[in-house]
């Protein structure tokens, strides 16, 4: 089975994931995902591709504390958190983040948490490739 | 020696993604920031986060031990 916490530049499968996730406990009564997809428009201009750069030992060792720290404060049964770091098309997967949980309100909000404290927390950057040229991201709220 | 990193738009501005200090006993964070400062003022402006072996740090008086790992990180926008 993967690593429930990874960055790879490969796509991944968000069914692999879930049933990875299931497979942990039987007790589960609420999964809760987030994808994080690439869009093709961002502040007025065409997107063609995006690219990502990561601190790859500083992003996975901040990632897995994230989960442990979600496991935790959520009374979460099991997490995943996968980042793609690679150069992705409009439309292409980015990021994927599953809680279970015993029932739906913790997954819920631990989902939201887990998403805001990555981007928060974690060293990763994107670079915006348009028509006009690239730029990296400013980060907004 | 102190490794020193940069990344996405810290990098693209000091356009380089690795360099060497040479360590000497006391030396501090706020030594490597001052010389980083020096050599490429457009890039520090940038830099939100410092971390020392893969831990951020805020206080630059922290102490640094040879082959320690300095990053300079400007805010993350991943996800």
């Amino acid at each position: 089975m993967s690593e429930p916490v990874r960055i790879q530049i490969e796509d991944f499968s968000q069914d692999a994931e879930i049933a990875a996730l299931k497979a942990s406990s039987k007790r589960m009564g609420g999964i809760a995902t987030f994808l994080g997809c690439a869009r093709d428009f961002s502040e007025g201009r065409d997107v063609s591709q995006i690219s990502f750069e990561a601190y790859g030992s500083m992003a996975l060792a901040e990632m897995r504390k994230l989960r442990e720290e979600a496991i935790s404060k959520f009374d979460l049964l099991d997490a995943r958190i996968v980042h793609r770091v690679t150069t992705v098309q409009a439309g292409d997967n980015i990021v994927f983040i599953a809680a279970g949980a015993a029932h739906r309100a913790a997954a819920f909000d631990a989902c939201r948490w887990m998403i805001d404290e990555l981007k928060q927390r974690v060293p990763i950057w994107k670079k915006e490739i348009t028509p006009q040229g690239e730029s990296w991201v400013t980060p907004h709220p | 020696m102190i490794k020193v990193l940069f990344f996405g738009p810290v990098a693209d501005r000091v356009e380089m993604r690795e360099m060497d200090i040479d360590y000497s006993d006391g030396m501090t964070l706020h030594d490597v920031t001052h010389k980083v400062g020096m050599l490429y003022p457009g890039a520090l402006s940038i830099v939100s986060f410092i971390a020392v072996n893969q831990e951020q740090v805020h206080d630059k008086q922290t102490a640094l031990k040879d082959n320690d790992e300095i990053a300079f990180m400007a805010k993350f926008s991943g996800g």
